[in-house]
């Protein structure tokens, strides 16, 4: 593999592991919605270096999907805004919160 | 390297200069206004200057005034966000609020 | 040499800001982070060789998402000020473990990946010269529009679906009056020079989409950036219900999209086996109206502006 597909394969295999972390570990839903966004990032990247390989120009079919998977990801990531605020709205406390102060952290644990 | 590379990569770097000294008061400045004054007087000319050298190396009429275009355009945002962002500095110091 | 230190650079600059966004002091940190990933996101698209991919993101994931993401932590700023901008300092005891886990997955994921075998052949090879046969010069708009319809229209429903639960959270949401922007002439001076220059752009995406990098996607993002845009100066006051128009020309893409590709069944022809480039640019016409709109709605439901 060229060293530049290694280079983004680097960044996309990152964004796996910190879009994980970010999901499982943040307390505040904002935060949770940006991390599943940089999940999806990194499967995107994936697809796309993936279909570069051995490839002179770069592959359609990877970009055509990638295309029609951001405009899912910010409809998606509407949706989840929407239904955060009408939480937070709603029940105002501790459900969003934790992360920011309720004694006990993330009540996760 | 011929001249005109030479004065390409001498606009380019100019400009990258500018950015460094926009960031630079960005980051050390105190507070809103002046930072704001940092940021757009800098980084409007360190853009300028890197469109210039991109300009200089394409080495083509049509994508200079593609770069000029985007300068303009640059510009023409920054200074609305810039008046936006002083205008609510400038209130919210003043204690008026919104 | 000097390009793959570039993209190391933009590489870094990519994993250090996805660590600010999920591990930054405040979640305004973690916003203004995020944008910044989109934009970056962009010109990693670009260096990739996929122009219709930055165009796209630059419009949608930097543009779009970072104006709903902060429209929606000023709402949240409304409902709980004291809250949303303190500093997140508490983390799970669980958290190490995880993030140490989390290492290893990425890990992995990068030796499984760097060690795959070049493929001999691949989908991509097919349509680039299932492309060189067909009327439409840009590949990327003949799989969306040729090869791979099924995705293109049902991406379409996805976005109605989402705008749809958008409508139905919002109007369960207690009417709150948002208060109008105070007007500020040097906005209203930008907007009547940038959103004309904004649909031009738009049509001349939707125009070169059949040849060159662009198309329905990029046309409707960056229109719906122009409608986003007089929404936030207050020149289009959004309301609680579409109206019929609204609602017409927000499935339109699909209507027109389904009838085309009906169509090819009367000759015998498989379904969604569009033919001809005057209906491809027919279809991405109303697409790029659809989602034009479907963003322009989901983004003023998304960030609350909707409620009144």
């Amino acid at each position: 593999m060229a060293a530049q597909d290694l280079v983004w394969l680097g960044v996309a295999a990152g964004l796996v592991g910190l879009g994980v972390y970010g999901v499982l570990v943040a307390g505040h839903l904002l935060r949770k919605l940006l991390a599943l966004n940089l999940l999806g990032t990194a499967v995107f990247l994936l697809m796309v270096v993936l279909g570069r390989r051995g490839a002179a120009t770069p592959d359609p079919v990877s970009q055509a999907m990638v295309l029609t998977g951001i405009v899912v990801a910010v409809s998606a990531t509407a949706f989840g805004l929407a239904l955060m605020l009408a939480l937070y709205r709603r029940s105002g406390e501790a459900a969003l919160d934790d992360e920011a102060g309720a004694p006990d952290g993330d009540g996760r644990d | 390297m011929s001249l005109v590379e030479l004065a390409a990569a001498l606009f380019l770097l100019c400009g990258c200069a500018f950015f460094l000294a926009g960031t630079l008061g960005l980051l050390r400045f105190p507070d809103t206004l002046s930072r704001l004054h940092a940021l757009t007087k800098a980084d409007n000319v360190g853009l300028l200057l890197i469109c210039i050298g991109l300009a200089i190396q394409s080495g083509s009429l049509r994508a200079s005034l593609q770069l000029g275009l985007v300068w303009l355009l640059a510009l023409t945002a920054s200074t609305v966000s810039a008046h936006l962002v002083a205008r609510r500095a400038h209130r919210q110091s003043n204690g008026a609020g919104r | 040499m000097m390009l793959l230190a570039f993209d190391l650079l933009l590489a870094a600059g990519l994993l250090g800001l996805a660590v600010l966004v999920v591990a930054g002091p405040t979640l305004f940190v973690s916003l203004v982070a995020y944008t910044v990933f989109g934009l970056l996101m962009a010109v990693a698209w670009a260096r990739l060789g996929a122009p219709d991919l930055a165009l796209a993101e630059a419009a949608i994931g930097a543009g779009l998402t970072g104006a709903m993401l902060m429209l929606s932590y000023r709402r949240l700023l409304a409902i709980r000020p004291e809250r949303t901008g303190q500093r997140l300092v508490r983390r799970s005891r669980l958290a190490l473990p995880i993030a140490l886990a989390c290492t290893v997955l990425s890990a992995g994921l990068f030796m499984a990946l760097a060690g795959l075998p070049e493929p001999q052949r691949s989908a991509g090879g097919d349509a680039l010269a299932a492309t060189a046969q067909s009327e439409v010069g840009n590949p990327v708009t003949a799989v969306l529009l040729l090869f791979r319809g099924y995705d293109t229209l049902l991406e379409l429903l996805v976005l109605l679906v989402a705008w749809l639960g958008v409508a139905m959270v919002q109007a369960q949401a207690r009417p709150s009056a948002p208060r109008p922007p105070a007007p500020v002439p040097l906005l209203d001076a930008l907007l009547a020079a940038v959103v004309p220059g904004t649909v031009l752009v738009g049509g001349y995406l939707l125009h070169a989409g059949g040849q060159a990098p662009g198309g329905a996607f990029q046309a409707g993002a960056v229109l719906a950036a122009a409608g986003v845009l007089m929404a936030l100066a207050g020149r289009l006051q959004p309301r609680a219900r579409a109206t019929p128009v609204q609602a017409g020309l927000l499935v339109l893409g699909l209507l027109v999209f389904t009838a085309a590709g009906l169509w090819p069944l009367a000759a015998g022809q498989p379904l969604l086996a569009l033919d001809g480039l005057a209906t491809v640019y027919a279809v991405e016409a109303a697409m790029t109206v659809s989602i034009a709109l479907g963003l322009c709605l989901l983004f003023l439901g998304a960030a609350g502006l909707g409620s009144k």
